[in-house]
């Protein structure tokens, strides 16, 4: 009976879903435009809840199911919510709404726009129904329909600036990345199908029983991969992010990126053979992802390209989690297999939250003074204290540090290393204390580029005369940054509350009954990072104070800053980014290559003239594989050239042609 | 409670020792071995001047650097008895807070808009990143050999019995002497008493601290000095010994310390800033030797 109402509910849901978001794309573009944003979000947060609901219900254990039937083509369509599905339908509720709450004044500069609003706002449903689709439908032809609206209607996000020419360059670079992603993840679906017959997921886990597994796991992986970022295929992350408004970038970082870990995560539950192959090439993969990724964040002065490579370190911790949780459940070490993904379902989490924060204030910055150049800006923190605050709390959890919630996810990502470091074999000692090391330095990275951007931007004085004034934005768009706030330092202060559900997810998809004694250590020893994490608050606090009581009783003076004695400075003397980043660049130009353009002064020139000074950093991948293997395929196809000449009668030779042949392939029986 | 209270001691007569040590050395009078603390005493007693660009985060910049060492300190053992805070996989932690003050105090630095100030900043976040995978290292290895991972578990099953546990040993401590040395900023890597900002590293940092603030950095520093101590004193202490004997043992070390800092200023010149990445990432080549001498001990490799 109870089984019974639950299922109903799904249909209920389903069906309420569907004609509120066909009434609301009907509305949208007839209603004046300061309420379309309000009516979308009113859509996005209504179903949010619905689907929350349904979500925490299966995270309680009650597995949520229902079959419908697709017709001929499609068959059943099994709609699942299990823990995994529930865990990334949070995350995208929580991210999908307070990115439409930003969204809301965000795009109020933008209301001159009105059918493009109408366009954006009714893709941004889409794309949040899309994403949840993802996470329910297990039936292979449907999750490929849900996966490609998916990509599309991010795609419009993406290019509603689109009278710039990078907006659009940018946007179909997203656009070809995805499909090539499509393209791979419908072979694995079809290759599946050929042999199981079947476009149910469970397919899945029948064909990786009795085929070798790793080929068809490749594919899949690329195909997720590109969604996700992992290097080579992250290309797009760096374009995309920067050319689509601030809070779809917050949206695409923090939940469809995530897409790709959901996908991966789904089909390595299904692996049980070559574990170890398998999880130590994802291992090494993510930690030369984080690497790369941080690195290049650290010298970028585009702020949202800055994110952007962010991202993709992040993406590379995930990795090392998932990396680590399926080596472990080859090893057959409990310990490590739970906790590696553990720490992944934490840290997607993790990094969907301040990421989406950090995004948010560089959307801020970017209302306030229409550039994406931190090199441009500076002191801005006198102007948006707020904003000021929220970017440095979104850095220092995305740095790890205590007592915000990126250290309880890197913290369990290096228990899960040290673990690996004491299992038996040497070679695995020798890899996971390499990789310890890299996550280090990673962590060491990122707060190196965080110091850095947030001194460039907030701190010192302007560099130059912006056009207007900044001034901190309505309190619309800060109430969604506070929110995130609050949840972030939530998770610092008690993380059981998001531990212990991930942990039981990951046992549940691992098929672990019992958890051994040696995990039921660890989340007392979490309780106690949150604890110390208060206490280093309230320290920091009592310390504050002190020095407050003390220091209200001396005199203290504000005069302009120690110059040396030099008695002229302007504030173009001040560290730029670059500078700041420029031997960490120099000690990795290896990776980092520097492109200068400039002329020297010739040696005779008495007087020199005002000259011009470029630089720049290359993408090394793009550049070195991308780029090439394009421009052979370019001119490859310039042999054809001659079929696309533009005149029209060819063309309609071609069709002529085409039907001759097809003729005369019937009457000869050929096809 | 016991470490906290030793290193606290510790930490009042550290920079003195190194300074009378370094005047012993080069034959002057030098000031007494208190006039580190005089001076800071003096310092909390001020009042301060700030820069006009400067915002609130360099006002808690200082006070976010000291509670940050203050809890490190917290989670150092000594032999048998635990620090106040103990837990499995400590010593992440133990990092990650101190990098927390450090991310301030360069944010602070940068706050000031100051040339100067950025350059110390850029090189302060250099250099300490790229000892960050050693302190690692060096950690997972001993989490390796004892099978345990807080600092307290560490060092009270740690026993030395074979000529290469020796040779560990002595290669951990002098990892830990230049981590300490890197961190403080400290010869070779920067020399606190030079006069010209272009070539400083810490000291441009705080160029524009004063009062209460610059107080609490310097205090700190000593703090931070007697902190990297008590770690390396750990080495030599086992939970065996009874508090008369340990006591002493940490004493000793902590002065060895202090003399072997002020040998070294006194007989080193700074490296060149660029020489400095190379001579740093040197630390992790020597902790994976200790990785190596690990794996020999374990029986792993023969």
């Amino acid at each position: 009976m109870h089984l019974q109402f639950i299922t109903m509910n799904i249909g209920v849901i389903i069906l309420v879903g569907l004609i509120l978001t066909v009434v609301s794309f009907i509305t949208i573009p007839l209603i004046p435009v300061r309420l379309k944003s309000l009516l979308a979000f009113t859509t996005v947060l209504i179903i949010a809840i619905a689907t929350s609901i349904l979500a925490l219900k299966a995270l309680s254990g009650i597995k949520t199911e229902e079959l419908f039937y697709g017709g001929s083509i499609f068959g059943n369509i099994p709609v699942r919510i299990d823990a995994l599905s529930s865990w990334f339908i949070l995350i995208v509720n929580f991210t999908c709404v307070t990115g439409a709450l930003y969204g809301i004044g965000y795009m109020k500069s933008y209301e001159s726009q009105k059918a493009n609003t109408s366009l954006h706002w009714i893709s941004y449903i889409i794309f949040h129904l899309s994403m949840l689709s993802v996470c329910v439908l297990q039936n292979s032809l449907a999750f490929l329909i849900a996966w490609e609206l998916m990509s599309i209607s991010s795609l419009l996000l993406v290019i509603f600036e689109h009278s710039k020419s990078d907006t659009i360059k940018a946007g179909i670079n997203y656009l070809v990345q995805m499909h090539i992603g499509v393209v791979l993840i419908s072979v694995a679906f079809i290759w599946v199908y050929f042999s199981e017959g079947s476009f149910d997921f469970a397919s899945i886990a029948n064909f990786f029983s009795h085929h070798y597994p790793v080929w068809l796991f490749l594919i899949f992986f690329i195909g997720f991969g590109i969604k996700a970022g992992f290097i080579p295929l992250h290309t797009w992350l760096p374009h995309a992010h920067p050319a689509a408004p601030s809070h779809v970038s917050g949206v695409m970082s923090g939940v469809i990126v995530k897409m790709g870990i959901y996908g991966i995560l789904r089909v390595v539950f299904y692996l049980n053979t070559e574990l170890i192959l398998i999880g130590k090439t994802i291992l090494i993969l993510s930690v030369l992802t984080a690497f790369y990724g941080i690195l290049n964040a650290s010298v970028h002065r585009d702020f949202k390209r800055m994110l952007a490579y962010c991202t993709i370190e992040n993406i590379g911790i995930i990795g090392m989690g998932i990396g680590i949780g399926i080596i472990g459940k080859g090893i057959n070490n409990q310990y490590m297999m739970l906790i590696g993904f553990t720490g992944a379902l934490l840290h997607t989490l993790n990094h969907s939250l301040y990421k989406s924060l950090l995004f948010y204030s560089a959307g801020n910055i970017y209302q306030q003074t229409h550039t994406r150049d931190m090199e441009v800006l500076g002191g801005l923190i006198k102007k948006m204290p707020a904003t000021g605050f929220l970017f440095l709390c979104g850095a220092l959890a995305i740095g790890g540090l205590p007592p915000f919630n990126g250290f309880i996810s890197e913290f369990l990502i290096y228990s899960g290393l040290i673990e690996g470091i004491k299992t038996q074999n040497v070679q695995f000692s020798t890899v996971m204390i390499l990789f310890v090391a890299g996550l280090a330095l990673v962590g060491g990275i990122s707060i190196l580029t965080f110091t850095k951007s947030f001194g460039t931007i907030f701190l010192g004085s302007p560099r130059t005369q912006l056009h207007e004034e900044p001034k901190e934005v309505s309190l619309l768009m800060r109430v969604p940054m506070y929110l995130i706030l609050l949840v972030i330092l939530a998770i610092g202060i008690f993380p059981n509350i998001v531990f212990n559900p991930a942990l039981t997810i990951s046992s549940n998809l691992c098929g672990a009954t019992t958890i051994s004694e040696n995990l039921l250590t660890i989340s007392p020893v979490i309780a106690i990072i949150g604890r110390v994490s208060l206490g280093l608050i309230l320290l920091i606090v009592l310390i504050y104070f002190v020095r407050s009581r003390v220091t209200v009783t001396k005199a203290s003076v504000f005069q302009p800053t120690w110059g040396c004695s030099y008695v002229a400075p302007n504030t173009k003397m001040q560290y730029t980014s670059k500078s700041f980043s420029k031997s960490l660049a120099k000690l990795f130009s290896f990776i980092l290559k520097e492109k200068k353009n400039y002329k020297e002064i010739e040696k005779n020139t008495i007087f020199p003239t005002q000259r011009v000074f470029i630089s720049h950093y290359d993408e090394f991948f793009e550049d070195n594989f991308i780029t090439r293997i394009n421009n052979r395929i370019f001119s490859f196809m310039n042999y054809f050239m001659f079929i696309h000449n533009g005149r029209i009668q060819r063309y309609i030779l071609y069709g002529f042609f085409f039907i001759v042949m097809i003729i005369a392939a019937t009457l000869l029986n050929l096809i | 409670m016991l470490s906290l209270l030793l290193i606290i001691i510790a930490s009042l007569f550290f920079t003195g020792i190194i300074i009378r040590t370094k005047s012993i050395l080069s034959g002057r009078k030098g000031p007494g071995i208190f006039q580190p603390l005089k001076d800071i005493w003096r310092l909390f007693k001020k009042g301060a001047v700030y820069s006009n660009t400067s915002s609130f985060v360099f006002q808690i910049a200082p006070s976010i650097y000291f509670a940050s060492i203050l809890m490190a300190i917290l989670m150092i053992p000594l032999g048998g008895h635990q620090g106040i805070i103990s837990f499995k996989g400590d010593f992440i932690f133990f990092a990650y807070v101190l990098a927390l003050g450090k991310f301030f105090m360069i944010v602070s630095a940068l706050d000031t808009g100051s040339s100067f100030s950025g350059m110390g900043a850029s090189r302060e976040a250099l250099y300490s990143l790229l000892a960050e995978p050693a302190f690692f290292i060096l950690m997972s290895s001993f989490a390796l050999l004892t099978g345990y991972t807080s600092f307290h578990e560490i060092f009270s099953t740690l026993h030395f019995g074979t000529y290469i546990s020796y040779a560990i040993g002595a290669l951990a401590a002098f990892v830990l002497v230049i981590i300490a040395l890197i961190e403080n900023s400290r010869m070779p890597i920067d020399d606190p008493k030079t006069h010209l900002e272009l070539t400083m590293v810490h000291e441009v940092m705080i160029l524009d601290n004063s009062g209460f603030d610059l107080g609490l950095i310097l205090y700190g520093t000593n703090l931070k000095f007697a902190m990297y101590g008590g770690l390396i004193a750990n080495f030599f202490l086992t939970p065996s010994y009874e508090w008369y004997f340990s006591i002493p043992i940490f004493i000793g070390v902590q002065l060895l310390f202090a003399v072997i800092v002020g040998i070294l200023e006194s007989f080193m010149a700074r490296f060149r800033m660029n020489h400095n990445p190379q001579y740093i990432f040197m630390l992790t080549s020597i902790s994976l030797l200790i990785f190596l001498g690990v794996l020999l001990v374990l029986g792993k490799i023969a």
